[in-house]
């Protein structure tokens, strides 16, 4: 099997994990959701129809009236039709367009800061590594010690010093409420503004990871023959460094991709939640503090479909970067 | 800072934390009485201030730090626990319980932690959600990572010899897991459940400051969340908010120190070193002058490995290198000839030190040259071929790229099409077809790889090669052939060699003049003629005679 088919049928097996996951929860946890649910439907004013009953006993369990196999395949029925059942908390919308709604600010937000914070944290590493034994060994404790910072209270901190008491950035919020969301000049301008202080959090809390292991791969490299074949070519400093020993040297970091991007995923959940940012992880939350079952578990579903989709993006690009795993016939 | 010095640090940090978990809340008074004097800065009598309702914030604290502790350290040994299951001991089985639970580790790592976490949490009645339940919680979605790392450990320690020789004995499974495997393996797990006692106390404070920590439990996580439900911030509060903060970001700080001293004590390259500025400490004022035909003079060449204890490994070498010639350099390892081929391109890496002599290239004295001369002068003049040229190849590029960088570099006016064109002839050169250009260097056998070495060095014609054991990992047939290409190409194009190997037959056929090194000395130096007939150092004697001589007979000195 090819590099890219195992790759992809490795993601569709997680994903089938990540969907009966979905399924098996709710059924063995205690107390009764769907009578949560329907209790909180109530109050909502929501007519408490036969048929909203099934369609929550579908996604959390009917209590053994139904055979489990039965309710398993309804449930995937119901997936590949992208239905995920109503929202309470946003009754009458539906779990798909609330988190529709939601979605393309975390992607933006969390995307751009991974993407940036990545970046960041291997040009220097291998800057690091490069200079070894000068002034920027002090980087890599110091960046270890800021993600060693629960992301909460340094997005607080930064909340509490920069925009409560300097008043450089907006308090909370993805955009100025004033604004119609639409895509005007005037509200990315806003947008961009207020994604800033969460974006800055996510940056700094993450980039000490990359940087110590772009660094620690760096100094590795940098005794391989390759280098000094290199130097031996008498090819300039600039050019070893990022052709030769960081070409190299950023391999791992790209495969260790999948570790790294949970952690910011995880990290972002709770920013988002200090800053009120209109995304996923705030809506997560909502969910869960109201019991609103079904948008709990479409956006769990969604998280994690964004997160293999992001790790097969990067492995099928390892693949471009590192010709060797093409060619081999054994990786799991 | 030195890696004693960073475990020191770590070391005194976390102890200092684990310290005022333990013992904090045994002198610290009752961290739930209520007083009326909410929100009091910091004063004698309340060393940490007072929160919202008066408590005292450093008793919520002590006991705040025994909460999280004690949570990380549940989760820690949990999840230390399931990644051996599935990483050692799958690892260990091997065939279809590895290839499964490597496939369950691999499942489970994508899958994100904090949102399961979240949504199991979210299921969990709040007065149902125990300490235990959020540790097994936080347990199970972190295991992943360190069971992938276990497994790869496992695999390599596997195939040892010392362990395949306890399992043919017949040793019983679980006996050779815990004598022969896990010993080998503590530094990782120790390094693996100190991130896990660290993920899990990030985690647990994540959770507890969104509502969802376990109930009736006192974390540095819960009591973040009242102090952001009292407003701790807004009310310029600091001395509520910032030390729970603080102690878990220190507490993970120490941790991560402690993890890089046990880094840099199993690997060494990693420690801090000094960086220093030169390779060359002295230069000799005067110059030896050259013989006339010479190309390359070595003068009373010193190089020193400053160390704790310096090792002199190249002792006053003098050598000659004329015009066209081969010139082998024998010696037995480590007797200093890769250091002298290093130092005369000025290649030697700290600690190694040029501490006297001179190296000569025609007019130019090479230990004098600046770093921008020194690259001008690499290659174009004298090009190399390495020891075990397998690596010397960059592994992520074809090897177009890497014959380019070299035109790049020294000929920046040439055109692409001329660039193409001479790295094609170059391949020709050696006997490899240029429709290899493309390939990366995994696509070419030993000898291939090889023979793209020495097309590279060709590249600039350059007037000597060093040429370093360039054929010892290879097949004796593949050996020949690419000495006769060697032979041939100098014949043709006119270069110099110093070639380098411990197979002094060899030099015998194929040098013009020998040298023979020994403990960084070179002990004979004259034409390969004389060596054979009349070698006048009992050393060349001795290597000569541990070789079957060409007649067939025994060395006379086989020990």
């Amino acid at each position: 099997m090819g590099y890219h088919l195992r790759k992809l049928a490795f993601y569709l097996v997680a994903l089938w994990a990540a969907v009966t996951l979905n399924f098996v929860v709710p059924r063995l946890m205690p107390g009764n959701p769907v009578d949560i649910l329907m209790a909180k439907l109530q109050q909502r004013g929501g007519t408490v129809d036969p048929g909203a009953r099934r369609a929550y006993e579908t996604l959390l369990g009917t209590g053994g009236r139904d055979s489990v196999l039965s309710e398993y395949f309804a449930y995937l029925g119901n997936l590949a039709r992208g239905d995920l059942g109503i929202s309470v908390s946003a009754f009458p919308a539906k779990v798909s367009d609330v988190i529709g709604d939601a979605l393309p600010w975390t992607v933006v937000l969390v995307g751009l800061a991974t993407l940036l914070s990545f970046l960041l944290g291997v040009g220097l590493g291998a800057v690091v590594g490069w200079k070894r034994g000068t002034w920027l060994d002090a980087l890599v404790p110091a960046t270890t010690v800021l993600s060693a910072v629960p992301y909460f209270w340094l997005a607080l901190i930064l909340v509490a010093v920069l925009s409560s008491g300097l008043g450089w950035f907006p308090l909370n919020g993805g955009y100025d409420v004033v604004l119609d969301p639409g895509w005007s000049a005037e509200f990315i301008g806003s947008a961009l503004y207020h994604g800033t202080l969460p974006a800055l959090t996510i940056v700094i809390s993450s980039v000490g990871g990359w940087l110590l292991g772009m660094r620690n791969m760096m100094v590795s490299a940098m005794s391989e023959d390759y280098v000094l074949t290199a130097r031996a070519k008498g090819l300039t400093d600039s050019r070893i460094m990022v052709r030769y020993a960081a070409r190299n040297a950023v391999l791992p970091s790209v495969a260790g991709f999948a570790i790294s991007l949970g952690f910011v995923v995880s990290g972002s959940i709770v920013t988002e939640q200090v800053f009120s940012y209109p995304g996923i992880g705030s809506k997560l939350l909502q969910a869960v503090q109201n019991n609103d079952y079904a948008l709990m578990q479409g956006i769990f579903l969604v998280i994690t479909i964004a997160v293999l989709g992001a790790n097969l993006v990067v492995d099928l690009l390892y693949g471009l970067i590192d010709a060797r795993t093409r060619d081999r016939s054994t990786v799991s | 800072m030195t890696w004693s010095g960073k475990l020191r640090a770590g070391l005194g940090l976390a102890g200092l934390i684990v310290g005022f978990g333990l013992l904090g809340p045994l002198l610290t008074g009752d961290p739930a009485t209520i007083r009326d004097i909410g929100l009091t800065p910091p004063d004698g009598e309340h060393f940490l201030g007072t929160t919202l309702t008066g408590q005292d914030v450093l008793a919520q604290l002590a006991h705040a730090t025994r909460g999280s502790l004690w949570i990380g350290v549940l989760v820690g040994v949990m999840a230390t626990v399931l990644s051996g299951i599935f990483g050692i001991a799958g690892a260990y089985a091997g065939g279809v319980v590895d290839e499964a639970f490597s496939l369950f580790s691999n499942v489970m790592l994508v899958i994100p932690g904090l949102p399961l976490v979240i949504v199991v949490a979210g299921f969990v009645p709040a007065d149902r959600r125990g300490t235990w339940t959020i540790a097994l919680v936080l347990a199970i979605t972190g295991w992943a990572a360190a069971a992938r790392v276990l497994r790869a450990q496992t695999l390599s320690l596997r195939n040892r010899d010392y362990v395949a020789a306890a399992r043919v004995s017949g040793e019983r499974t679980w006996r050779v897991i815990c004598v022969e495997i896990l010993p080998n393996l503590l530094p990782v797990l120790a390094s693996q459940f100190v991130f896990a006692v660290v993920l899990a106390i990030l985690s647990e404070a994540g959770l507890s400051f969104l509502g969802l920590g376990a109930a009736n439990s006192s974390t540095l996580g819960t009591m973040l969340y009242y102090a952001q439900n009292g407003f701790a911030l807004q009310r310029q509060a600091w001395w509520w908010f910032v030390p729970p903060g603080l102690v878990i970001a220190l507490f993970g700080g120490a941790l991560a120190l402690i993890n890089f001293s046990i880094d840099e004590i199993v690997n060494p390259r990693l420690r801090d070193r000094a960086r220093r500025e030169r390779d060359v400490v002295a230069l000799d004022a005067e110059i030896a002058p050259a013989e006339p035909d010479a190309v390359l003079t070595v003068r009373n060449l010193n190089v020193v490995y400053q160390a704790a204890t310096p090792v002199h490994a190249v002792k006053d070498v003098s050598l000659t290198l004329r015009r066209g010639e081969i010139l082998g350099l024998a010696g037995e390892s480590g007797c200093g000839k890769t250091t002298l081929a290093y130092a005369i391109n000025r290649l030697h890496r700290p600690p190694a030190e040029v501490t006297s002599g001179s190296v000569r290239f025609e007019n130019v004295d090479v230990l004098a040259l600046g770093p921008q001369e020194l690259r001008e002068f690499r290659w174009v003049k004298l090009s190399m071929v390495f020891q075990g040229a397998m690596n010397s190849l960059n592994p992520v590029t074809p090897i177009q790229a890497q014959l380019q960088d070299v035109l790049r570099t020294h000929r920046p006016d040439m055109s692409i099409v001329d660039r193409n064109a001479r790295c094609a002839e170059v391949l020709r050169l050696v006997g490899v077809d240029p429709a290899r250009l493309g390939a990366y260097p995994h696509e070419l056998s030993g000898g291939m790889r090889q023979r793209v070495m020495i097309a590279m060095a060709l590249l600039l014609d350059p007037q000597v090669m060093i040429m370093d054991e360039p054929t010892t990992a290879l097949d004796v047939l593949v050996q020949r052939e690419i000495l006769n290409e060697i032979k041939r190409l100098r014949d043709e194009l006119g270069f110099a060699v110093i070639f380098i190997t411990h197979d002094l037959p060899l030099l015998l056929e194929l040098s013009d003049r020998i040298a023979v090194m020994r403990d960084g000395e070179v002990v004979e130096h004259a034409t390969a003629e004389e060596i054979y007939l009349r070698p006048q150092h009992p050393y060349t004697r001795q290597l000569l005679a541990s070789f079957p001589s060409l007649t067939g007979e025994a060395g006379a000195l086989t020990r």
